[in-house]
Formats: structure tokens, C-alpha cells, sequence
């Protein structure tokens, strides 16, 4: 084990501020820190046992126990908790029969553990086990899950590239989304059979790997571009039927496939025949569609070239007018003429405090030092939010552009990607994007000739939400405990390693190019009086069409979830979006038509945060909703302030009383005022707006607050306060019975079923099941 | 240098100078707890919040620096709210007794682990000192005395309680044996004189400490001998009456005076004592309460009527206390009456208007989980408790009191005065069952280092012990692990607190500002 670790410090140094990289790369060879490994650590660098054992229980993203040979990770985001995340968990628990303090099986196949957010919130409830991800998870679906995992074990899907064959003709391109939704949504699988059948019918075609479509909720999608002919969109396509789609749309030059092809068609049509059919085609030259009326009223700055634009592919980001602002500056404009630029745009930066971009970057350029930093935060972690994973997917260049665009005007000749771990694609795209880049002399030593120079690296976050904070995100990078330190000093003048360091959002620096490409005036055209540009929000919940949505600022609540997502499903009504994250709060759908800016939401209560926007109906209970906030962010708190450290805890302790019918009078004034205070007592942004869901939930949805202490859950969320009960409906068919996991319902064939309520668990799996809704919840 | 303006007055002070280190120049404190001189930047308590009237946002001042233009309020109802919030959440968080359960049951309060602990070091006659501060007869008492104290002692969940009482009475035993008549050396004379009737336990306990205060005291009694229910109601084979007399004479060697065979009739009551005596205490526990209103007392459900935080009656300088505001079972609670009225009196006395005596601020938690008597065992012996054949009317020998106070588990806090917290609670009123939601956490105490205890569940998560043993490099010191809610100072690597420490210790345990390091 010795030699392994010397090997790994070998690598990464013996530097205090390697600790975080060091204990990756020895969780990555063991899947967990062996204590003999953490020891030879502090043995034989300057890292002391103090600062590692410190560091090593801070951040969530390491283990100090072996774990089964498998991880599940069971996605406990904000649309995963409102679709029932909760119950996956415990019913994946069950399925291992694992006892309260065990997170591993018997067998050490699996371990089990919750997470904060894996970014694929429109195919919620997910599941990712290992590298698999399992999306629309039921509780009663479990076992079949595992099966399938393990069936499918030896035959990882991949990421490798079919290659048109060099400097030929081709007859079309098909574009395929490969953002870690559409994976977990099976692109992968679609992409290999997609060449497969390519290379089996010699078709030549080009397979364009694309990044985020944003049309999550649509995902696998295939468009279909033939020269001379109107492109298709193919939405939610399943593997076993890519073949005939290319069958359809492409002739086989292979004589003999194609007399096979259409043999086995032939068949394949018509055994599928009468079978309702998930795919969908459309045309893209029609309005009315589930894809045209998602992307009409989007306006694509961050996301521009949306679903078109191959994320790793350099050559074509510059045939597209890549690395042209970069050179404008390098060339035209002087560092206060760039600084002058992004001040007119009016951009405020996107990671939710909304200072304003340009003055930040006049400080740090002000502030006289040799050295300076320049961060491109991107250590997302809201739950419910997944802009800056597909924006570092899908468009790493643009990103790399804006930083180094920044860097030159601040004077900035260090720069550093802080990129959450668990967005592996996303740290694969950017080291790849920084790879070409400096090939390509974007990067490096005098860059463009210009005489400017600038080095950037990628570091990678283990897991610690407070670590979104720029001063905390400093902290972890120097290889401490993730705290946020008092501002002022703000990082612009006392920043990373104590020089003046620009931190910006992951989206903020997407935005950089476009602005300087198409002048300050292009940007601040769009938005509302005191917010300009657009904003991409993460669109999940209950919503028919989920999604990533870039929109002009001022736009209404009422547009995105109605026109753009396409109202709610199920025929429920809309109550309320939560907005900005465990940061925002709940705005109720009577206040649907406020045009969103960053003003206008937190007079409402919520906050722009990062975007993440969660549609929630008539069905989610609002004081579950802001327990499930405090939940996380009590669990995320540094630990360092009294009021968010203990008082985050004593609020999440009275919500927990008042969901399970324990709650007094008193206990929702005694909240309020514990939420006051500690709004006005933390010293960061996580503490100071903690208190937020609660706010705006009291503010909102008191009454909900108070039948709960009178003992009801009027949605019904909240198992400590319902029972489950079988109605006349009921038709016999024995399946409730079948798949309760504690046997409260007995077998009763044609007879109507009763729930025992002493056994029951409030699973859900029986009304999950039942073919004529006979279930119901009391 | 900049200009400030803290509490409306100007100030000018260097640049960097910390807006509590500028609040301080000109003499304003405010409460800290996470502060350390030569640690900035470290605002973790938030008890040090102060106002920046320009924004109207809280700040913790120790961290704040002060800014040219500045206008900053250091107390209104909104910072003291917070502040005190800011207390009440740390100690929802704070496992521990201030005073040991012990103490907080004696009527009297006498601090039985302090005692406990010179007897257990042999210093008997300090710890006679120590009983004699809060017990004006602790001999007598220890004859009689249900002794509330020990229902409660921590050492029944493991065996046996303590033998409190027996143990105050052998060091008042041991006071007349040796001769010593120890007597607390008395207050500047205020040459007024106080008349009280009865010489009971209220009345004698009311005399010891009206004397201390410096006054001048005579004790009335219709019967021929002082001691009142002691001597006439408890019977002789339980109390020996050489007990009380040896009380009765300590107490006229401090300077009482007895009349005896004086029955209190109206006339002796308007004429003699009203007017020859600066104040007057009625302590007789037996008197007819019918024949109350005839000296125009107000007559109340269980006896005379009176302020229950001043023992004051509807007269003018007349007090009362002992059984005839109300019979009690226990001696020792009007023992601590009478402590309590003397205290009254003596404010009288001295023109100011009565007021209860404030009783510190106590954190406490109930039962020990089972898990926890192991961590309590650990500063205790493991001896059964000693119990003399004749019952309280025995005599522990030396050995004896040593084993048997040495059983005590030191369940009071190393800190009673210097826990920040506990002062800070204290004057800012807290209210420790606030926020009690959630599951208490469990005591753990750590001893092996030679200087400093460790007990985590009271500590407040400044870390300030982990920044100063890293700083002065010291062997490994404490590390703060987890985060959130969980976090913890720690000692890395499951190594033991003797290890960890090598020069740091006795500095943490100063800097710590409750008792959760502190000197052994």
C-alpha cells in the first residue's frame, strides 16, 4: 500500500494544498482511505494528521470505510425528492435488507448512498450505479434495477467515436446529444447501435456527438440531416429501434444488408406492429411541436449553437466564430476598453449574488499585485440544478474563451477550473478542451503573439455545497476545510494563496465571448431594467417538458412552465416553482406573472441563485418541501456560525415535529424568529439565506403550516400523518398484495383489498401499482 | 487612520483595527467567545454581533474591520435578540452541569463538590470552610437533614449516592474536635441591630449570616433553651442536644446575643422591638397562627403572608421565614430561608430596596444515558458506599471520609466563574430549554493528558484549541472534523489527548471559553 501512496504523492506533491488531490487519487485506487494510506500521507508530506482527518470527514465525497463492490448512488435532488426519492431509497434499502446503521450488503456486492444532486433532474427519480444511471426509478422496480445492473455489468457503455471515413463524400449527418442526461437516458446505447447499424448497412453518414440539446425531457434524440431535405427530430428513441430509422431515411450501399435489412424490417414492422410506439418524429420546419414550442421564446448566448456544436471539437467552434472575441481583445481593445464592455452589457454574475460582473473585475485589475488568479467556479451544487455541468459539457471552449478574455483584462496569468467531482464528463471535456487549446497556442506562452500569458488547470471539488462560496471554494483549493472567511477582504483583493483573484460563475464566463463579439448593447437590449442578458435555468418537477432553458431575463414564471415546459402533466394544477435552490424559495402560482429578474425574486422571497427552477402542483406538501432545504443545507453548513451550524438543526428539528404531528402552537413562531436571526447571523450567502424556504413557504403557505399542527397533511406527503386505504374500486387483482414489501395487504382474489395500517410503511408502491386508482391516501 | 463613529461617538483608529478592538478604546464591552487575542478573522459565536446603521445588517464585530465613515450601534433590542439566540442555540448544543445536581437540590446550595473534594485531598477544615459558606449549621444538619442532595447524586446510577450529609457533618466535627471554631471573618459593623424571634433552624441560620453582613443580632425565645424545633420537636436520640449547643455556642462566640424565656406579646413587639431595633425577622416555626392578625400581620394560606423573593411582611423592616410562612418537612430549607431573609435584611439595612438574591445561570441535563456512567466512572473509585452502623448518628474516621468523598464523580463544571458561556447566558437571560428539539448528545470525558480534561459536548466548536496548537506546532493537536451540525474537535488517528499535546495544552485550556478544555 506504501509504495501506491508514494506513488500517488509522487504525482501529486507533498504540499499542504495537495491534500485534496492526494486523497482522490488513493479513494480512487482503494474506492475508499484506508487509515495505514491516510498515515503514510502525513508521514511523508507536510500535511499534518490534523489538516488531513480535517479535511478528509468535510467533504462528503470521501469514505473512510470499505464499501461493496458497487456504489448506488440514489439522487436525493429537489425533482428527484418531489417524485419520491425517498421511497426508491428506502425501498433499494429493503431489497438489500439492510439494517438501520448499514449502507452495505451482506455480500458486499452494493453500498448504498444518498446524493445531493446528479444533474439529470428531468428523468427524476434517478439512480446511478457505478457509472450506470437509472432514471423514472419506482419503488417497486428495484429488484428489476439491480438485475439489470448486473446483468449488464460487463458491457459498460462508452463514449468511443464511429469515424467517417476522412475526406468523403457524405450523404447527411446525424446529430446525437450526449450530455450525462441523454446518457442516463440511454443515448449511449442508442449512439453504439446507431453505428453499429451505420457500419452493417455501409451508410455513410456522419455521427455528430452534440452536447446538451436541453430537450431533456426528450432525450434519446436523433436529428436526421440529409443534404437537400427538411431535418428530424427522433425523440426518446430506444436502441432496438435505431436500426429502422436509418433504414428509412438512408440506402444501404451494401446490396445484400440491404435485401436483409429489409427482410428483417419486414418482420421486425410487423411483429411490432400494434404496440404503442415511445418515438416520436418530427419536422423541424413545424411550430406546434413538443421541440419547436420548447426552444421558441429561448434565446442562445450561453447555449449558443445548441445542439449543434460538438463539444470537444475545436476546429469547429472556431469555423463558428470561436476565439474571435479572445482575438478582438488580445488585438483591439485595451484591458479598461474590455472592463468598459462587460460594465455597459450590465451582466451580474450568474451564480446567484448577482454582483455585478464588470465591477468585479475593475477591482481585481486595480488591486496591484505580480500575481493574480482568475476561478471559473463551477463547483454546482444545488440540488435541482445542472446549468454549469451542461454548459462545461457542451461548451468547454466557450467557457476556456471567457476565462482567458477575463484573465487578460484583470491581468490575471493563473487560472483554475474548480469543477464538482461528481461531474466526471464535465472534467473529461474541460482537461480535453484545455488540451487543444494548448496545442493551439489559446493557452500557455504568448498567446495569439500577443505577448499575454496564461496557464489554467483544472481542480476537482469532493463534494461540499459551502465550497459554491468563492471564499470557501479558495479555501479548499489552498487545501483546507471548505470555510468561508469574513469578506472584506473580498478575494478581489485578498484572494487564492493571498493575491487578488477573479471568481467567477461557470455561466458568467459563457456569456464573455457573446458580449464582446456583439457588443455591450447586443446584451443589455435584452432583460429588464436592472437585469440584463438571459439566463439558463435547469427546468425539472412536474412539468411536461424538463428541461435546460436559456431565457431572455423578465421573462414570467407563467411562459416557462406553460409554453416552454408545456404546463403540468397529469392534468394537476400548478401551485408553486421554487426557484435559486436551498438559497431561493417558493413563489405560488398567483404570482406566475412577475417577470423574473433578480429583484423581482427576492422581493417575492426567492433569489436567482443559480437557476435551478422546480415546478411543483397540487400534490406537493410546501412544509415538506422546506424541510427537505433545510434537510440539505443544514447537512452542508460548514459548521462554522452558530445560527447556521445549530440553528439550521433546531429549525429542521421543529419541521420534522410538525410533519409528523408533533407540532405545538408556538412552534412555527419560535421557526420564524430562529429564521430571522439567522438570516442576520452567518456570515456567508449558505447561512444568511438557509432560512429562505422557510420564509417564503411561511410567507406563502402558512395555512399548510397550521393544519399540520392540527394534525393533517392536506397533499398527503407527509407519512406520519396518512393512511393508506382501498376503496370500492378495487377489483381483486391481488397485484398491491403482491408487491407490498411488508405484507399489510393480504391476498384476496376478487375481493376487495384492505391496508392493515399497523404493517404499512407508507410506501406507495401498492397505489403505484393498482390498475384502477382504488388506492388512495387519507 | 480612520474615522468612526461607535454609539454615536467618534472615534479614530488605525487601519485593520477590528471594530470590537476600536468599541474597546473607548471602553465599550462587547461579549466574545470565539475571540482569542492573536487570532483575527475568527467570528464563529456570532455572540459579538453589532449593527452597521448605515446597511442595518448584524456583523460579528471581532472580525469586523473598521471602515472610514462607519456608524455602528453595539446594542438595541435586535443585537441583544440575536446575541442572546445566538446563546440559547449553543446551548441547546451543550451538555453539562454548571453546578453539580448535587448543589442545584440543596435548599442551601452548598457547593458539595468542592467539599467533597478537599475532604477527599484531606484539607478537612478547608472543607469545613466550604460547607460553613452556605450551611450556618452544618453539624446539626448532618444529624437530620433528608438530604436532598443525595436523592440526586450521579453516583446512584452506578451504586450508591455519596454520604453528603454524613460527610459536612464530620467536617463540623472534626472543626470542635480540633478546636479550630472556624467563624467567616465578618463585614465592616453597620451598627444596626436586628431583632429575630425564634432560634430554630430559620432563626439561626437568619442570625449567622445578618452577623457575617457585620449587624448586630439578638435571638428571642419564650423557651429557657435556644434551638427551637432542634431541641423541642426532633427527638434527642437523633439529634443529641451536645450538637446543638455546640452550634448555639459558636454562633454566640460570633457575637450573638440570646434572650431567652421572652414570649413576643403585642405590647414587646410595638414597643421594645419596633423601636429599639432597625429590623425584625419573625422565625418562630410554632406559633398559633390564629393569634397572627392581632399583631396585624397579614394571615395567608399556609401562615403569614410575604413577598416570596424578599421574605418581607405587610410592615415596614419586619420579615419572616421558617416554618410560620409555611411547615416544611426539611430543617435545611428553612436554613436556606434564613439565609435568604438575612440577605433581605441586609439590603434594608443598607437603604436599598430588597431584592432576591440572583441565582447564576445553570445549564443542566437530566439522566445519564449508560453509555455515559462509564465516562463519569472514570474520575471516581470504584468502592461501595460506606455505610456506618448507627446510621447519621455515626462518625466517619479519616480513612472513611477520604474513600467516601473520594466516590464523588465531579459532576460540577471545572468552570463555574470563567465559562464564558455560562456568564454570557446568564446576562443576557437565556433560556437553555429553547431549543431542546433534538436528541441530546452524549458526555464523553477525556482525562489522560496530565494537565487538561477534554469533554467535547460542551464545546462550542470555536476552534480556537485547533488553531493555536497549530500554530505553535504542537504535536498533533485537536483537529476539527466533519462539518455542519456534526462537526467535532477531535483527536486524529484514535490517538489518546496525552499524545496530541505537548506544550499547547494549558493555553487551550485558557482559551477555551467554556469548560470543555479545562485544567484538571
Amino acid at each position: 500500500m506504501n509504495k501506491i501512496v508514494d506513488n500517488i504523492i509522487a504525482e501529486k506533491g507533498t504540499s499542504v494544498d495537495a491534500a485534496i488531490p492526494i486523497l482522490q487519487a488513493i479513494q480512487a485506487e482503494f474506492n475508499y482511505l484506508p487509515e495505514e494510506a491516510m498515515q503514510r500521507v502525513c508521514d511523508i508530506t507536510e500535511i499534518s494528521p490534523a489538516r488531513l482527518y480535517g479535511i478528509s470527514t468535510f467533504y462528503t465525497q470521501f469514505r473512510h470505510k470499505a464499501v461493496g463492490k458497487h456504489i448506488i448512488k440514489v439522487c436525493v435532488g429537489t425533482a428527484c425528492h418531489v417524485k419520491g426519492a425517498m421511497r426508491v431509497y428506502d425501498a433499494l434499502r429493503r431489497e438489500l435488507n439492510l439494517k438501520d446503521d448499514e449502507d452495505t450488503d451482506s455480500d458486499d456486492l452494493f453500498t448504498i448512498d444518498k446524493v445531493a444532486c446528479l444533474g439529470c433532474c428531468t428523468i427524476a427519480p434517478v439512480v446511478q450505479i457505478d457509472n450506470t444511471t437509472f432514471g423514472h426509478v419506482e419503488p417497486g422496480k428495484v429488484s428489476e434495477i439491480l438485475e439489470e445492473f448486473l446483468a449488464s455489468d460487463d458491457n459498460p457503455a462508452g463514449e468511443n467515436s464511429y469515424i467517417v471515413e476522412q475526406n468523403k463524400h457524405t450523404d447527411g449527418e446525424i446529430r446525437i446529444g450526449l450530455g450525462s442526461c441523454c446518457i442516463a437516458s440511454g443515448s449511449s446505447d442508442v449512439k453504439l447501435e446507431l453505428e453499429k447499424s451505420l457500419k452493417a448497412n455501409k451508410t455513410n453518414v456522419e455521427v455528430k456527438q452534440v452536447g446538451c440539446v436541453g430537450i431533456c425531457n426528450q432525450v434519446p434524440l436523433l436529428e436526421i440531416h440529409k443534404h437537400g431535405e427538411t431535418p428530424y427530430f427522433y425523440t426518446k428513441i430506444k436502441a432496438d429501434e435505431v436500426n429502422e430509422i436509418i433504414r428509412k431515411h438512408f440506402k444501404s450501399k451494401n446490396l445484400l444488408t440491404r435485401l436483409k435489412t429489409d427482410i428483417s424490417g419486414f418482420i421486425n414492422n410487423y411483429v411490432i406492429n400494434g404496440i404503442p410506439r415511445s418515438v416520436m418524429k418530427y419536422s423541424s420546419e413545424r411550430d406546434d411541436t413538443p421541440v419547436s414550442e420548447f426552444l421558441n421564446g429561448q434565446i442562445n448566448i450561453a447555449t449558443e449553437h445548441r445542439g449543434f456544436l460538438k463539444p470537444n471539437d475545436i476546429v469547429e467552434y472556431k469555423k463558428l466564430g470561436g476565439f474571435e472575441a479572445l482575438k478582438k481583445c488580445l488585438t483591439q481593445f485595451s484591458r479598461d476598453e474590455i472592463i468598459d464592455t462587460i460594465k455597459e452589457s450590465g451582466l451580474k454574475g450568474r451564480g446567484g449574488g448577482g454582483f455585478y460582473t464588470g465591477l468585479k473585475w475593475q477591482l481585481v485589475k486595480d488591486t496591484k499585485s505580480e500575481i493574480k488568479y482568475v476561478i471559473c467556479n463551477g463547483d454546482e451544487g444545488d440540488p435541482g440544478a445542472f446549468m454549469d455541468r451542461m454548459l462545461l459539457e457542451s461548451y468547454p471552449f466557450r467557457i476556456i474563451e471567457g476565462l482567458i478574455i477575463s484573465a487578460y483584462a484583470v491581468g490575471a496569468n493563473k487560472g483554475l477550473f474548480y469543477i464538482r467531482a461528481e461531474y466526471p464528463l464535465a472534467v473529461k471535456r474541460i482537461k480535453e478542451a484545455i488540451y487543444y487549446c494548448e496545442k493551439e497556442n489559446l493557452l500557455g506562452d504568448n498567446i495569439m503573439d500577443s505577448g499575454f500569458s496564461f496557464d489554467m488547470k483544472v481542480f476537482e471539488g469532493a463534494g461540499a455545497f459551502i465550497c459554491g462560496e468563492e471564499t470557501a471554494l479558495i479555501a479548499s483549493v489552498e487545501g483546507n476545510r471548505g470555510l468561508p472567511r469574513m469578506r472584506p477582504p473580498y478575494p478581489a483583493e485578498v484572494g487564492l494563496w493571498g493575491k487578488p483573484t477573479l471568481v467567477n460563475n461557470t455561466e458568467t464566463f459563457s456569456v464573455i465571448p457573446w458580449i464582446i463579439r456583439n457588443g455591450a448593447a447586443a446584451f443589455s437590449n435584452i432583460g429588464t431594467e436592472n437585469s440584463k442578458g438571459t439566463k439558463v435555468f435547469a427546468l425539472a418537477g412536474k412539468i411536461n417538458r424538463g428541461g435546460l432553458i436559456e431565457v431572455p431575463i423578465g421573462i414570467t414564471i407563467r411562459s416557462i412552465v406553460e409554453e416552454i415546459g408545456g404546463g403540468i402533466p397529469n392534468g394537476k394544477a400548478f401551485k408553486a416553482v421554487q426557484i435559486g435552490g436551498p438559497s431561493g424559495g417558493c413563489i405560488p402560482a398567483s404570482l406566475a406573472d412577475i417577470p423574473i429578474d433578480f429583484n423581482t425574486l427576492s422581493e417575492a422571497g426567492a433569489m436567482m441563485g443559480s437557476g435551478g427552477l422546480v415546478v411543483l402542483d397540487e400534490d406537493d406538501c410546501m412544509v415538506d418541501i422546506a424541510r427537505y432545504f433545510l434537510a440539505f443545507t443544514q447537512d452542508q453548513s460548514c459548521g462554522k456560525c452558530t445560527f447556521c451550524r445549530v440553528g439550521t438543526r433546531r429549525m429542521l428539528e421543529i419541521l420534522n415535529k410538525i410533519c409528523s404531528g408533533k407540532g405545538q402552537s408556538g412552534d412555527i413562531e419560535i421557526l420564524e424568529k430562529l429564521a430571522h436571526s439567522t438570516k442576520k447571523g452567518s456570515l456567508c450567502g449558505l447561512g444568511s439565506t438557509a432560512p429562505n424556504p422557510v420564509l417564503s413557504t411561511l410567507r406563502y403557505f402558512k395555512h399548510e403550516y397550521l393544519e399540520h399542527i392540527e394534525g393533517k397533511c392536506p397533499t398527503g406527503k407527509c407519512v406520519e400523518l396518512i393512511e393508506y386505504l382501498i376503496v370500492e374500486e378495487c377489483i381483486g387483482c391481488t397485484l398491491c398484495a403482491q408487491d407490498c414489501p411488508t405484507d399489510a395487504i393480504a391476498f384476496k382474489p376478487y375481493e376487495l383489498h384492505i391496508v392493515e395500517n399497523e404493517l404499512c410503511i407508507k410506501c406507495d408502491i401498492c397505489r403505484q401499482v393498482c390498475p384502477v386508482n382504488a388506492v388512495i391516501i387519507k | 487612520m480612520i474615522n468612526l463613529k461607535i454609539n454615536n461617538t467618534s472615534i479614530q483608529v488605525p487601519t485593520g483595527t477590528s471594530v470590537l478592538k476600536a468599541a474597546e478604546q473607548i471602553g465599550i464591552e462587547i461579549p466574545t467567545m470565539c475571540f482569542y487575542e492573536g487570532f483575527t478573522n475568527h467570528p464563529s459565536c456570532m455572540v459579538c454581533l453589532v449593527k452597521d446603521t448605515k446597511s442595518g445588517k448584524l456583523h460579528p464585530s471581532c472580525a469586523l474591520p473598521a471602515e472610514e465613515g462607519m456608524d455602528i450601534i453595539t446594542e438595541d433590542n435586535e443585537i441583544i435578540s440575536a446575541r442572546k439566540e445566538a446563546l440559547e442555540l449553543l446551548l441547546s448544543d451543550h451538555v453539562g452541569d454548571c453546578e453539580a445536581p448535587c448543589r442545584q437540590a440543596c435548599p442551601a446550595a452548598i457547593d458539595i463538590p468542592k467539599m467533597n473534594r478537599l475532604i477527599a485531598q484531606g484539607k478537612f477544615d478547608e472543607a469545613f470552610v466550604i460547607a460553613k459558606e452556605e450551611l450556618a449549621i452544618p453539624l446539626i444538619l448532618g444529624y437530620i437533614c433528608p438530604a436532598p442532595c443525595e436523592k440526586v447524586c450521579r453516583r446512584t446510577q452506578v451504586d450508591e449516592a455519596v454520604s453528603i450529609c454524613s460527610l459536612h457533618k464530620f467536617v463540623a466535627d472534626i472543626d470542635i474536635e480540633q478546636k479550630n471554631f472556624y467563624l467567616p471573618t465578618k463585614e465592616k459593623e453597620s451598627n444596626k441591630n436586628v431583632a429575630i424571634i425564634g432560634t430554630g433552624p430559620a432563626g439561626l441560620s437568619c442570625a449567622f449570616y445578618l452577623l457575617r453582613l457585620g449587624h448586630n443580632v439578638v435571638l428571642f425565645d419564650k423557651n429557657t433553651e435556644a434551638g427551637g424545633a432542634l431541641r423541642y420537636e426532633i427527638l434527642n436520640k437523633e439529634l443529641p442536644n451536645s450538637a446543638i449547643d455546640s452550634e448555639i455556642g459558636t454562633l454566640q462566640n460570633y457575637g450573638a446575643e440570646f434572650r431567652l424565656n421572652t414570649e413576643i406579646t403585642k405590647e414587646l413587639f410595638e414597643n421594645e422591638l419596633k423601636k429599639g431595633f432597625d429590623a425584625i425577622v419573625i422565625a418562630m416555626g410554632d406559633f398559633d397562627k390564629s393569634n397572627l392578625h392581632k399583631f396585624g400581620f397579614e394571615n395567608g394560606k399556609y401562615g403569614i403572608s410575604i413577598n416570596k423573593n424578599t421574605f418581607e411582611i405587610n410592615q415596614d423592616g419586619v420579615f419572616a421565614c421558617g416554618n410560620i410562612i409555611r411547615s416544611r418537612r426539611m430543617a435545611v430549607t428553612s436554613v436556606a430561608q434564613g439565609k435568604a431573609t438575612a440577605w433581605s435584611v441586609n439590603q434594608y439595612l443598607n437603604g436599598i430596596k430588597p431584592e432576591k438574591k440572583h441565582r447564576m445561570f445553570n445549564s443542566k441535563f437530566g439522566k445519564l444515558f449508560s453509555e455515559e456512567i462509564e465516562e463519569y466512572k472514570k474520575e471516581t473509585i470504584p468502592d461501595k458506599r460506606i455505610i456506618l452502623e448507627n446510621g447519621k448518628l455515626g462518625n466517619f474516621n479519616n480513612a472513611q471520609a477520604i474513600t467516601e468523598s473520594t466516590r464523588c464523580m465531579r459532576c460540577d463544571c471545572r468552570k463555574p466563574t470563567t465559562c464564558k458561556l455560562r456568564n454570557y447566558a446568564d446576562e443576557y437571560s437565556a433560556d437553555r430549554r429553547k431549543f431542546a428539539f433534538g436528541e441530546r448528545k452524549k458526555v464523553k470525558k477525556h482525562f489522560q493528558h496530565k494537565l487538561i480534561v477534554y469533554e467535547p459536548e460542551k464545546c462550542i466548536r470555536c476552534n480556537l484549541c485547533v488553531d493555536i496548537s497549530t500554530k505553535e506546532k504542537d504535536t498533533l493537536g485537536f483537529s476539527s472534523i466533519r462539518r455542519g451540525f456534526d462537526v467535532e474537535i477531535s483527536i486524529p488517528f484514535n490517538k489518546s489527548i496525552k499524545e496530541i499535546f505537548n506544550r499547547t495544552a494549558e493555553k487551550c485550556a485558557n482559551a477555551c471559553p467554556t469548560g470543555a478544555i479545562s485544567l484538571k
